[in-house]
């Protein structure tokens, strides 16, 4: 497949479409936008005017970075207008001055997390006009000195995956001077939106018929309707925040352990995905509710396995589990209920067919995606965001003159549900991110969450 | 499929579908390479689970699969033909 190197709009795939969907929603109801951000948390030595000098260099390279996302007309796909660019770099950067100390039980071992990148995970991106991606630089002091760095970008130019395979890139322009800065785009051939492990059938009946089966699944799931901790959808003012909990050295390596050896040694994320019901369920019995059930989606990179390193737009598709309260009270048995659901989704197809139906949501309006879902649902959207990243960004070792000491994803989540945990390893850390909305969830209950995370990853 | 198969044909049989359905390889790629190093993840892991059923007719309890059952097709035969018998 040829690699572009013209201007030429390049089409959101469906996944993009969907993120958008809840872009639109997000900033109808929340005044913000649907963002992703990562953090990066380096020793002593970073070069900041080096840092810079790359991000504007890769920025001019890659004018997806710095694109509007815009339909050519009131009908069609939504696309990326490389051909519309905003002027080279078009990538903010913006550097902090050093926050005063603050003492905190909870702060994590390198110290809090700047309020900055808080801030900025509640900011206002215009995709429109290709404010697409942002950078914030903080200096730490304390015992760990360092710099901390924030990449925020509208969800939909980059997934996990890509975001790290970007991170990667960063540092090794960073490492070697001569590096091409270009990243390369692999256009779909055929008319699809993307290459894809789960290419689509060309008629138009058959992936109609897929994306019916995948709606079939997700109404299914509506007979016992899902409660987040938030509760249903409403009009506030987005307001995130997330925790860091790291458990580092021997402790990550033996959660690790025990996910691989509970769930399964390529599956572990369904040991982390029971760690956060449970979590969750907690809170609703310190509440005194008990919901229908617990219905959390799970992102499936989708980026054909060996060979492709895709790293703009989004490429997965989602598996979602339903479980019972009941269910969430032996950990074991949990794991047990969701490996089969998850190995009756792939056996049934529903992957394929979940890029069957966003695929069809790229020529929908934008808001059609979230409104559907939330009907289905009774306002709801899911009981809570879910995501694990296995090691990350493991080819980024330093960036710019510093040791990268630790990496973590926080992506942004609706004000409904209003609770996202996000399980990423670095070098055999664990980090467990907590991102909720202000209001969802009190400080108390984060407390009893989080004993509850530590209780099940120890195995005490 | 018949009991009387060899590790040899079953080889084969694994090595054509991690090659033509499961993964993304080039010729470089052989029945002694490693799988996960080749970009085998939990998804595509399930779908050759899910293809050596459909061959076999057997289903591979996963909680036999290990670093070591994985590192290659030929481990993963092994491991098959074992189940097999």
């Amino acid at each position: 497949m040829p690699h572009s190197r013209n201007p030429e709009p390049l089409p959101l795939t469906g996944a993009d479409c969907f993120l958008r969907a809840f872009e639109a929603e997000v900033r109808r109801t929340a005044k913000a936008s649907h963002l992703s951000q990562l953090v990066l948390r380096l020793g002593p030595g970073f070069d900041g005017e080096a840092f810079r000098r790359l991000i504007d260099e890769v920025s001019r390279t890659n004018p997806i970075v710095r694109s509007p996302i815009r339909r050519r007309a009131v009908v069609g796909a939504p696309l990326y207008r490389l051909d519309l660019a905003a002027p080279a770099p078009g990538v903010r950067i913006e550097f902090h001055p050093a926050p005063a100390p603050r003492e905190s039980a909870s702060a994590p071992p390198l110290g809090a997390i700047p309020e900055e990148f808080f801030r900025r995970l509640n900011d206002r991106f215009d995709a429109r006009r290709g404010k697409l991606l942002c950078f914030d630089v903080v200096p730490r002091g304390g015992a760990h000195p360092g710099t901390d760095i924030a990449m925020t970008w509208q969800h939909m130019l980059l997934d996990g995956t890509g975001s790290e395979f970007f991170v990667e890139h960063l540092a090794a322009c960073s490492a070697d001077p001569s590096r091409e800065r270009e990243i390369p785009i692999t256009r779909a051939e055929g008319g699809a939106s993307s290459p894809a492990v789960a290419e689509l059938p060309g008629a138009s009946g058959v992936r109609g018929r897929m994306a019916q089966t995948w709606h079939n699944y997700m109404q299914a799931m509506a007979a016992k309707p899902p409660a987040s901790l938030a509760g249903p959808l409403r009009v506030v003012r987005q307001d995130l925040r997330y925790d860091e909990l790291r458990l580092e050295g021997a402790s990550g390596t033996a959660a690790m352990e025990r996910a691989k050896k509970m769930a399964g040694f390529l599956t572990p994320m369904l040991f982390f995905l029971a760690v956060s019901l449970r979590a969750h369920q907690a809170v609703a019995d310190r509440r005194g509710t008990s919901p229908a059930s617990w219905v959390v989606p799970l992102p499936v990179n989708l980026r054909p396995k060996g060979s492709q390193r895709e790293v703009f737009r989004t490429h997965v598709s989602l598996l979602w589990f339903q479980v019972t309260p009941e269910q969430t009270r032996d950990l074991a048995g949990l794991i047990e209920v969701l490996k089969a659901q998850r190995l009756a989704a792939i056996r049934n197809k529903l992957v394929e067919a979940g890029v069957a139906a966003m695929d069809f949501a790229r020529y929908a309006p934008a808001r059609v995606y979230s409104h559907m879902a939330r009907r289905t649902f009774g306002g709801e959207l899911a009981s809570f965001f879910f995501a694990y990243t296995a090691e990350f960004a493991v080819a980024a070792e330093s960036l710019c003159g510093a040791a990268i000491l630790d990496a973590f994803h926080a992506p942004s989540v609706p004000a409904s549900p209003g609770s996202a945990l996000v399980f990423c390893l670095r070098g055999g850390d664990l980090d467990v991110v907590h991102v909720h909305q202000r209001g969802a969830v009190e400080d108390a209950e984060l407390g009893v969450m989080r004993a509850q995370i530590l209780h099940d990853l120890a195995g005490a | 499929m018949s009991r009387e198969v060899t590790r040899e044909e079953l080889e084969q049989r694994i090595f054509d579908i991690v090659r033509e359905g499961v993964l993304s390889v080039d010729d470089a790629f052989t029945k002694e390479s490693n799988l996960i190093e080749a970009g085998l993840d939990s998804l595509a892991l399930t779908q050759l689970m899910l293809a050596i059923e459909e061959s076999t007719g057997v289903w591979v309890d996963e909680s036999l699969l290990t670093e070591e059952t994985l590192e290659s097709v030929v481990t993963l035969s092994a491991l098959v033909h074992q189940v097999l018998e």
